[in-house]
């Protein structure tokens, strides 16, 4: 019986890169205003959205992460002025790219949240932990130890 | 055809001065058709140099700066952009090559000759008359098409003289091709479920010998992703998973800056379409940032700057 309700329940696991600036203290704005967002996501702090190397995302996908949530500054906000602008270019080829191979693209996402929006955080988490959801666990990259 | 006795004048010319250690140029292979890179220094070995629509290696892949004289090399116009690019990444000096252009009207692709020559191939001749490459190999005469023998690339090629040259083997050409990502276009149409089935079946051929790696001009990095070991991002065994990432990082790492050559897809010992994701991210640079690769040296490279209006902007 809890085998069977927990096979038909898909809880996806999700990864927040989220940047020490302005994501990170939007969700630390989130946690201490006592906002409620969904809890399938773990959150990872770097420096700056531009710190996101590609291979992180498709390393956290290998090891069966449903979604990866990459947070930084406004455009024009970044505290190393250029870093999110970088991240954007990066991002959006590489979601390109993941697309033409046959990954689902919404798989990753790139989002703005300042340190002043707890409520839109919390807001992004559970609009896009809703869209993992749907789109179902990750299969076809998974790393699975064979040997 | 490309004047020979001019192109071997030139090096030469080149060897006779004092700071320059030697040039890179074609020789004939150990089979009749196949040639191979040739490092030239001394004046006697002169006769050996051969250029033909068979010379289909990159050469600018051997040239560097790590000796204090100068190196002289052999470029097609394809190869010329992998020497813009290395130049604008700072990896070449090029007050410290000599570059030798020839304008060049397409290479022969052994795959497609092997389909229409059974027969073992030595001791080739090709000829180039027009439109139709005369191919002469123990007697024997065959005559083709052009185009049903050059790569892929030479097709739709837009860049048949070279960018740069500080000598120039013959007149320039006017392209007569141009890329318009049809291959890239058709593969898109599909639904997301078939192109994975197509990549999956194309990326568990592959043996992870590195050989796109390896013979990619561009591809310059001392320790490679793929090989490093703290933190090790891609495991060494061989299967789907790390065989996609690996191509999807491979492709990536190339993204505005890969010019298109086709090496990679050319040395595939498992005839992997390298090109088709090449070609897909040359296609989206153009389409979402206007850049080329390998086009001036003084640009800067795409992941380095960025537009405050670059596409994204819908992002919230």
């Amino acid at each position: 019986m809890v085998v069977k309700i927990m096979s038909e329940k898909f809880e996806p696991n999700i990864l927040a890169f989220l940047c020490n600036w302005c994501s990170y203290a939007g969700a630390d704005l989130a946690g201490t205003s006592r906002i409620q967002y969904s809890p399938n996501v773990k959150i990872i702090r770097v420096m700056c959205s531009g710190r996101v190397n590609p291979v992180f995302i498709l390393n956290a996908l290998q090891n069966g992460i449903d979604g990866v949530l990459i947070g930084g500054c406004h455009p024009g906000e970044c505290h190393y002025e250029t870093g999110n602008y970088l991240a954007r270019r990066r991002i959006t080829i590489l979601k390109k790219l993941l697309e033409y191979i046959g990954i689902d693209s919404r798989r990753i996402k790139l989002t703005w949240v300042s340190a002043s929006e707890g409520q839109k955080f919390a807001d992004v988490i559970n609009e896009y932990t809703a869209e993992i959801k749907k789109i179902g666990p990750i299969k076809k990259i998974v790393r699975r130890n064979e040997w | 055809m490309v004047d020979t006795k001019k192109l071997k004048n030139e090096i030469l010319k080149i060897l006779e001065k004092k700071d320059v250690k030697h040039v890179i140029c074609y020789t004939a292979g150990s089979y009749g058709f196949q040639t191979r890179p040739f490092f030239i220094s001394k004046k006697e070995d002169i006769e050996k140099i051969i250029f033909s629509p068979l010379c289909l290696h990159n050469l600018s892949l051997y040239v560097n700066n790590n000796d204090e004289k100068k190196i002289g090399v052999v470029v097609k116009g394809c190869d010329s952009k992998s020497v813009v690019q290395l130049i604008q990444e700072k990896q070449l000096d090029r007050k410290k090559i000599i570059i030798i252009g020839i304008p060049c009207k397409g290479v022969i692709d052994p795959k497609k000759l092997r389909e229409k020559i059974s027969e073992p191939l030595e001791q080739v001749d090709v000829k180039e008359i027009k439109d139709k490459y005369i191919i002469t190999f123990k007697d024997k005469k065959h005559e083709f098409n052009k185009k049903d023998l050059v790569f892929d690339k030479c097709l739709t090629c837009e860049h048949p003289t070279p960018i740069i040259y500080d000598v120039l083997i013959d007149e320039k050409i006017k392209p007569t091709g141009k890329e318009k990502y049809e291959q890239v276009k058709t593969f898109e149409k599909q639904t997301i479920d078939n192109k994975w089935k197509f990549w999956e079946e194309q990326f568990s051929k592959c043996i992870r010998c590195y050989a796109c790696r390896n013979v990619c001009p561009i591809c310059f990095c001392e320790e490679c992703m793929a090989e490093q070991l703290n933190p090790q991002w891609l495991y060494r065994s061989v299967n789907i998973s790390e065989n996609t990432i690996w191509h999807i990082m491979r492709a990536f790492h190339l993204a505005g800056r890969c010019t298109g050559c086709g090496e990679c897809e050319r040395v595939c010992p498992m005839d992997i379409p390298l090109m088709l994701l090449n070609k897909k991210l040359e296609k989206e640079i153009k389409e979402l940032y206007d850049y080329i690769p390998g086009t001036n040296p003084e640009n800067i490279p795409l992941f380095a700057m960025y537009k405050p209006d670059d596409p994204g902007g819908d992002i919230k």
